[in-house]
């Protein structure tokens, strides 16, 4: 045990000595992790964000049959009719033209000019259609059937924007992936770097040690810890400000009525904990395979 | 204790460094390898640690055929060889005591053992009043006092060496060899690769002569040349 001790007390203090040797060196490394782990963690928050969005729509979709400005209000009760009669859909809300420029009034408040240039004659009303089933296909198809009729101008599907989200998400996902994984690679190979220096600035200790027997698991573990040791520092860092980021884009979500169709993309406290651990384990990861190649590759003296 | 049996090492595919030595060296003997700078002494120890394979012939060292032995239990054989050098390698930020405690630390020996060694082979090496002083602040023969007591503070079967009376003054170079000598009575096999032809004739012990890697004179109580 006391052995145990005296040996934790030793890696500690090597390891140490090697962080305050190159403190810039460090910084830079630290940095380079912390900003690489910091987009795997907002990669992985937006993953549960979309999901969790799409979750909620694809449970209480429903989808909106815009009508043509200038329809006759016959073919207006017509239509009504026929939705409010079909076997497949549970209810049907109408939007006045007057009803759809409040709601853009809503939306476009802080653009006053953008909204005089709108006249409530030029808005389509529509009917807003809950189906009985939820079902993509059924949605597509009750869409199909009332896309062609007369007066009517278009029918938008939630599956639309739901797939084009998804779409969108996958992409952002992809890029923040592509560019996480390089900067992982490049935080890594300065850590590498940071690792052969230190070793190099050591070289006359190294020496010693293997003339006096001891193992190469027990010159490299200093050297190991200390790349450990960066990468949790970055871990730390790119989690605090994934976190920080997080907190701002849905403060801004919930801030802007033109984003606030974003309100859905929000993350649990779970989820926020798996992606923060996830982020600070990933740094650890990067700096303890930086510096094992280091330790591994250079330590024949 | 030491056996070479038909050993050849060839650096870089040309310089033949030893060529075909077959050597054997007894658990307690006290050997000096002589010979012209090139003729294959440090080479010789360098094998004798494993530092170097040889590129043919074996070499075994208390027991071990180091041509067959797994490299990561290199470290443990080592820990049977104290080593020695003409340029001390001691290491210039630690003190006295710290240089040969580290010596025990790093092959993770504990605390208390650490406490007792060090001071007991400061004492049998004459320098118990100079623990706290760094390598810079002593004399060449002090340095290589320290290097001594960091090679032997751990009992090895095996002291190597390397010239280590090469940077001394001759008065100095007495004192380094009086202490090899009480070294190798307490049962250590001491093998010493040396140019110093005054020590040598007057130590009278085995002298195994090199040239060009081969050896050419191996005699009991011989003398330099």
């Amino acid at each position: 045990m006391r052995g145990f001790v005296g040996r934790a007390a030793y890696f500690a203090r090597e390891t140490w000595i090697n962080v305050r040797r190159n403190l810039t060196l460090t910084v830079a490394a630290i940095l380079t992790v912390a900003v690489g782990v910091m987009l795997v963690g907002l990669g992985l928050m937006a993953r549960y964000a979309s999901a969790n969005a799409l979750g909620r729509w694809q449970g209480g979709v429903q989808f909106e049959i815009f009508l043509e400005p200038n329809i006759a209000g016959g073919q207006i009760d017509a239509l009504g009719q026929e939705l409010r009669n079909h076997p497949d859909i549970e209810r049907i809300q109408f939007i006045t033209q007057d009803q759809a420029f409040s709601l853009l009034e809503d939306m476009l408040s802080d653009e006053p000019e953008l909204l005089a240039e709108i006249s409530v004659e030029s808005l389509p009303p529509s009917y807003r259609v809950v189906p009985r089933d939820a079902e993509g296909e059924l949605i597509e198809s009750l869409a199909a059937q009332f896309r062609e009729r007369p007066g009517v101008y278009s029918v938008e599907t939630g599956r639309q924007q739901v797939d084009a989200i998804r779409e969108w998400f996958n992409s952002f996902r992809w890029i923040v992936l592509l560019m996480s994984i390089v900067l992982a690679a490049a935080s890594a190979m300065l850590i590498f770097n940071m690792i052969r220096v230190a070793m190099f600035a050591r070289r006359r200790e190294i020496e010693v040690m293997k003339l006096v027997g001891a193992t190469n698991s027990f010159i490299r573990l200093p050297f190991i810890l200390e790349g450990m040791l960066h990468g949790l520092a970055g871990g730390l860092v790119g989690a605090a400000a994934a976190g920080v980021l997080r907190n701002h884009v849905e403060e801004l979500f919930g801030r802007s009525e033109i984003l606030a169709f974003f309100r859905s993309f929000t993350v649990t406290s779970g989820q926020f904990t798996t992606a923060t651990l996830a982020t600070v384990l990933m740094g650890v990861i990067v700096g303890a395979l930086g510096s094992a190649f280091a330790a591994g590759r250079f330590l024949d003296v | 204790m030491i056996r070479l049996n038909d050993v050849t090492k060839i650096y870089k595919g040309e310089t033949r460094a030893i060529d075909g030595v077959s050597l054997n060296i007894d658990k307690g003997e006290f050997v000096f390898l002589v010979g012209e700078s090139g003729s294959g002494k440090s080479t010789m120890l360098r094998l004798v640690t494993a530092e170097e394979p040889a590129t043919a012939g074996q070499v075994h060292v208390a027991g071990k055929d180091l041509s067959r032995i797994n490299s990561w239990r290199v470290p443990y054989l080592r820990r049977n060889i104290g080593s020695v050098f003409q340029d001390f390698k001691l290491l210039p930020q630690k003190t006295v005591y710290e240089n040969v405690a580290f010596a025990l630390e790093v092959i993770g020996r504990p605390k208390n053992i650490v406490t007792t060694q060090v001071p007991a082979i400061l004492e049998l090496v004459g320098l118990s009043h100079k623990q706290k002083s760094f390598p810079d602040e002593l004399s060449g023969g002090e340095q290589q006092r320290v290097s001594i007591a960091r090679a032997f503070v751990n009992r090895p079967l095996i002291l190597l060496a390397d010239e280590p009376t090469g940077n001394l003054d001759p008065n100095t170079a007495q004192e380094i060899m009086r202490l090899l000598d009480r070294i190798n009575r307490t049962g250590t096999t001491v093998v010493m690769a040396t140019h110093d032809q005054t020590i040598v004739d007057q130590m009278r012990r085995r002298v195994v002569a090199l040239r060009a890697g081969q050896v050419v004179r191996d005699e009991q109580q011989g003398v330099y040349g």
